[in-house]
Formats: C-alpha cells, structure tokens, sequence
C-alpha cells in the first residue's frame, strides 16, 4: 500500500469558514483549530498496523469539498420530554440554543473522566496521547483512526445531539435522520449522546448519501453514560454505493450501565468502522451488535476494541454478515482484561455467511487478559457457505431455492435481530436489510 | 384417482462408488410399503434419490410420480407435487422458529405463487394462507400429535432430542399433508417410549390417500405401523418382497438367512458400508 500524500480537498480556512458561516462562539472555534491542528499532525494509517491491513486508503475520495450546508438532521423530540430537560437536535442547532451543554459535552468529550489506564507497554500499538486527556483523542488502542477522529471534531458540519438528564427516561424511540444530498463531497457528522445517572433512551441514528457519486463521510459517534444509564443505540448505515464510510465510534460504559449499539452496515462501498468500547465502570453491561448486508464489490472492515477497565462488568460482541457477489468483510476485534479489572465476563463472536464463491470475510477476534480473576472471555469466528444439506432439507419442503436462502440467511440474522428491543428500529433494520437479504417471515411465535 | 409411484431399474452413485444397482419398486396411494435391509443396503440413498439430494447421481432408470418423471425435477418441485420425505438426520435451522417454517413451507406447497418480474426478489411474493386460520391449522396439528404448543416458538431442531426432531418430521408430515410420504429411519434413535409416541403421530397422520414407503432396519416400528407390502434391500438391489409376514421373518431369522435364501454370500453389504452423504451428521 502506498503512503498517502497528506493532502485533503480542504484546510485551516474551511474551517475556519464553518465558524464564520454558523457564527460559532468563540470556545468552538478554538476548539476546531485545535483539532484540525491535531489532525494535520496526526499521521494517514500506513497500512502496516495491524487493524488497517485489510483496508487501504488509496481510492479515498479526498479530494472534494467539504460539506458546509448539510441539511439539518430530522430529529422529532415530544414537548413533554423537552420539558424535562431532554434535548434531542441537529448539532448546529443545539450549540445555538443549549451552547452551555453542547460546550460541556464537547470537552469532557476531549478529556473522558475515566480511570487511567495503568502505564505500561500494554497491547500491541502504543499509547500516543494527542489530546489534553490521558486517553488521547480519539481510540485508545486503534490510534490508527485517530487520524479521521481528530477530522470530525474538526470538521463536523452536522450532527446529532441528545442529552437525556439522571432519571429521566425516554420510551419511545428517537429518530434522526441525516441526508446527503449531493455526491463530491466530504461529510463528517458528529453523533453525540449523553444519557446521565439513570437516564433511559433508545436511539435510531440513520445516514444515507446519494448512489454514484463519490462521498467521503467520515461520521463518528460518541455516547457516553452515566451510573447505571440505560441506552440502546442503533447505527443504520444506508450509505450510497460511491460513498467510503471512515467512521469510528466510541462508548463509554458507566458503573451499573446498560448499553447496546447495534451497526447495521447495509449501503456504501467501503465501510471501515472503529468501535471503541470502554468498560469503565463497575458493574457495566455492553452488547455490541453488528448486521453487515452487502454485495457486488462492497467492501466492510470493523476495528472493535473491548476495553474492561473496570470489575464485574460484561461485554458481548456479535457481529454477523451475509456476503453476496464479491463483496468483503474483514474483522479485527480485540477484546482487553486489564490487570486491575475483576470478575468479567466477555465475548466476541464474528460469523460470515458467504452466498456467493466470489464473497470472502477475514475475522480475526483477539483476547489480551492480563489478570487471571476472570469469570469468561471467548470467543468464535467461522466464515463459510450454507450448508448444502440445510438448503436441501428447505428444498423439500417445497421452498424454491431462492426462498429457501433468503429463509436461512434472515434466520442467521435472527440472532441479532431478536436482541433489538424496539420494534420500530427492529422493522426498520429489517426493511433496510431487505434491499440485499430480501424479506422472509422467521420470528413467528405459537399460535 | 389413484396415483402411483414407479421406481424402475433405478441405478444410482455417490462420486464413483454404486449404490442402487437396480431398483424396481412400485407404491400406489393408499398403500404402506416397509422396506428393510441392513447397514449400507442403500435405503437412505433411495430416499435421497426420490428427493433429489444433490450428491446422489442417477446413473439410470426413472421414477414416474403424476405422470412426470420425478428425477427431472428440482426437490421443491417434488414437494410441490406432495411427495414428502421425513429425514433420518433432520437439519437444523438457527433463527426459524417452527411455526414461521411450518407457514412457509404449508405456503410453499399448497399457495406457491410466481412472482410477476416487477415483484421478483422483493417483499413477499405471496401472501398465502391468512395467519389465523394457519395457526387454526397448526394447533389442531400438534394437539393430533399431542405436542407442546411452545413447541412452535422454538427454533427449528435447534436443540431438539432425537425424539423431538422425528415428531417435528411427523408435525411437517401433517401440515403438508403429502400423497406419497417416504420415512427414512424414523424409528432410529428412539426409546421405546419416544417409538410409540413418533409411531403414534405416523398413525394419526396417514390417510387413505397417502402412499407410504417405510425405511427400516428393524421390525420394532412395523409392531405400530402395519404394512401391507415388505421388501428386502440388499447390496443396492430388492432382492425379496412379500407381505407383512416378511418382517417377522426377518426378526427371527436375520438379514443372514435372505443372503443364504438368495444365493448372496454372508455379510458382505455390511463390510461395504453406504458412504457417508454430507447430510449424515445428526
């Protein structure tokens, strides 16, 4: 792979023009400077680490401009949980109308109030710290995408902002909505959730971009959650076919909290995702699902890192893909028990079904335990077609082979599928993965 | 009108090794026919051959079934003319629940729809029976096999004993409603209880208009289900057929003394045992 040329179809005075044009305060603005200051410092991915060797950089659409007038996320909040203090809009307008609490979240953002990790030359890829907090900028382990981490903040144009205060508790789903609407651009939308001190919210965070024209969206998402918070949050990806998705995500896992991102990768053409996990409280639960759907030459690549810093905690990744034509799934998890962490429980399972001799996945799950007071820590990776008997077992029963695949795959699906809690979110996860999957009836109860 | 079911000269292999070396055999609707032989006789590639198990070649011979030679036909298509086989090995299928297979493959055979090219690969092609009367449909089903209704929610034979993956064959056997059932093995691996309760939802579901050919290695299942016709399979061919009188000969004699009454010399199919097909891990 060859080293990329640092440039990018924007610099130091489109961000300063984001400010101007939104007539940011001025703590945003320095914030910007400083992270595209950051980002300018901070080096493109090689190739050679290990998270980005299934991946390359080279047909990255950089050369385009930013998008400085996206439309604004659709997000719908009812009066009554606005009025308990929820707020749930579009970035831009929260920093207009909540500037104290987006300015908050935005800086403990850049200095996480969590344990330090202890100091030491622990896992593969050393800690390089960019930002003022102890756990640099972006994601601790894979400092490899802090390149794109340090971008969005920089850069971010749109975006989405809930805060839901202790204690209160949002039922319903939220949605938001973000469009591209126009291609040749580079998009980095920044998704920020706070649920505090037993706060309780369900999130739908939902992208698309048009077909056929190059995009660069470089979305990250940042949830944090206090003690014993509940949050569900679901990444649905419907990203054009030209458009290359560099995304990270991080999630901060409080004492006692309970939290589940589901990423449904279902559009664009390459999808490189690191998630970051980190365990920092005791006695915090975390689910990490992943539906990967994709076919013709797409390609999909997820980084996760599990960090358990913390006791008692459980964290569970399951991600699966179903690979049509000659499309590509890598996966590179790495699930860390560090030293001081005590009667954890973690696993992480990557399983690809190939339906096509063409498709191909790489899943590599990887277990750094550094203490030996563990309840589990596993994990599986298979990577393989439909059995050829299960698929005949179907054919008897009268279902053409075409319905007999699609019944299978969605049943493979269902593992994840049945964990999504929401039924709007579950209909339309599955109405998004219908596009490639196709649509089969699994879940029937008794009569 | 009656239907039959005529094997003829049927000569079948797996890769280049010959199973079937010339299977005559004829089963009208209305009638059970047991057939019996020892390991590696080449019972189970029969039944594969009358579905259309990919591995198994037919290297001669036809099966007419309706008119149509069934050989020519894809297994759904067979299903779809009522033909049904309860596997030895059912597979499992992780994330379908048996009542949303069970309407899938009721629908499949009894509403199958083409799609107009606009709809091809999109929502559902058909909606077919209407979601009530299915379940209707599936519980007077499992109340007839006495079954469980949680049943229904599990996910197919994920988990299931041996007993309960032969009743969800019978239950399958009873929601298609076939005219020409094929049973392979479905007496094997069964406690005495778990054979009269499976043997008990065989009787439950025959009807008069049902052919049935009954794969067996043990007389055990034919103390429930009575057959009018019995044949011997042996090295690949039916080397002995007779009424049910046969089977008790063959309990009390062995498979030894229908070599000895055939000329063939003892022992030798079980030395050369059926290759395993890809189906066979239960």
């Amino acid at each position: 792979m060859t080293v990329l040329a640092p440039s990018i179809g924007f610099g130091a005075s489109t961000i300063e023009a984001i400010s101007d044009a939104n007539d940011e305060p001025a703590w945003l603005r320095d914030r910007r400077r400083t992270w595209f200051e950051r980002a300018e410092a901070t080096p493109w991915p090689s190739g050679q680490e290990e998270e980005w060797r299934r991946t390359s950089l080279d047909r990255l659409p950089r050369d385009v401009e930013l998008l400085l007038d996206p439309p604004r996320v659709r997000c719908e909040l009812d009066a009554e949980l606005a009025g308990a203090g929820v707020v749930f809009s579009d970035l831009r307008a929260a920093v207009r109308e909540h500037p104290d609490l987006v300015r908050r979240a935005l800086e403990e953002g850049d200095t996480p109030a969590v344990p330090a990790p202890e100091v030491g030359p622990a896992g593969a890829a050393p800690l390089q710290p960019v930002g003022s907090g102890e756990w640099g900028p972006g994601v601790t382990e894979f400092d490899s995408h802090d390149k794109f981490w340090a971008l969005a903040q920089a850069a971010w144009t749109g975006g989405t902002f809930l805060y839901v205060p202790a204690d209160v508790a949002v039922d319903a789903a939220l949605l938001a909505r973000s469009t591209v609407e126009r291609g040749n651009v580079a998009y980095f939308p920044l998704t920020l959730v706070l649920a505090e001190r037993g706060a309780r919210v369900t999130l739908l965070d939902e992208h698309r971009s048009p077909d056929g024209q190059p995009v660069w969206f470089g979305g990250i998402v940042d949830i944090r959650s206090g003690r014993e918070a509940w949050v569900r949050y679901a990444n649905l990806q419907r990203l054009g076919d030209a458009t290359w998705n560099i995304g990270a995500q991080r999630v901060q896992v409080g004492p006692g909290a309970d939290v589940t991102t589901l990423n449904a990768e279902v559009g664009s053409s390459v999808t490189k995702v690191g998630l970051d996990v980190r365990m920092t409280g005791d006695g915090g639960t975390s689910r990490l699902l992943g539906l990967l759907a994709a076919g013709e030459d797409q390609h999909i690549d997820i980084n996760a890192f599990q960090d358990l810093s913390a006791s008692h905690v459980t964290s569970d990744l399951l991600y699966l893909s179903a690979l049509y034509d000659r499309a590509r799934a890598a996966f590179y998890g790495v699930t860390k028990v560090r030293s001081h962490a005590k009667q954890t429980s973690s696993y992480q399972e990557c399983r690809n079904l190939l339906l096509s001799s063409e498709a191909g996945a790489e899943p590599i799950p990887v277990l750094e335990i550094e203490t030996n007071d563990i309840l589990r820590c596993g994990h599986g990776a298979t990577a393989g077609a439909i059995d050829p008997v299960q698929l005949f077992y179907a054919q008897t029963r009268g279902l053409p082979p075409d319905e007999a695949e699609r019944m299978i795959v969605r049943g493979f699906f269902e593992q994840v599928v049945a964990q999504i809690e929401s039924e709007p979110i579950k209909a339309e996860v599955l109405q998004a993965l219908a596009a490639r999957i196709g649509s089969a009836d699994v879940a029937e109860d008794a009569a | 009108m009656s239907e039959q079911l005529e094997i003829r000269d049927l000569e079948v292999s797996i890769g280049s090794k010959k199973i079937l070396k010339g299977v005559s055999l004829t089963v009208n609707q209305g009638e059970v026919h047991a057939l019996m032989g020892p390991n590696g006789s080449g019972k189970t590639s029969l039944a594969y051959t009358l579905m259309g198990h990919p591995d198994y070649h037919v290297d001669a011979g036809s099966v007419t079934w309706k008119g149509e030679n069934l050989l020519k036909l894809t297994p759904d298509k067979r299903a779809r003319l009522r033909v049904f086989l309860a596997f030895q090995y059912p597979s499992v299928i992780p994330g379908v629940t048996v009542a949303s297979f069970l309407r899938n493959i009721y629908n499949a055979v009894h509403h199958p729809q083409q799609p107009s090219p606009e709809e091809a690969g999109k929502m559902p092609r058909y909606t077919g029976i209407p979601l009530a009367k299915f379940r209707k449909l599936l519980a007077d089903k499992m109340a007839l096999l006495k079954m469980d209704p949680a049943f229904a929610s599990r996910y197919v034979n994920e988990g299931f004993s041996g007993g309960e993956k032969k009743r969800l064959e019978m239950l399958q056997m009873a929601i298609l409603d076939p005219q020409m059932a094929i049973l392979d093995e479905t007496d094997s691996g069964l406690d005495i209880d778990a054979l009269r309760n499976v043997a008990e939802g065989i009787n439950a579901t025959l009807s008069p208009e049902m052919g049935v050919l009954m794969i067996t290695h043990y007389q055990r299942m034919l103390n429930y289900v009575t057959p009018q016709f019995v044949h011997v399979l042996l090295d690949g061919r039916i080397v002995m057929s007779g009424g049910e009188e046969l089977s008790h000969q063959l309990e009390a004699n062995g498979y030894d003394w229908v070599r000895q009454q055939v000329g063939l010399p003892e022992g030798v199919t079980d030395q050369a045992a059926e290759p395993e097909p890809v189906g066979q891990h239960a």
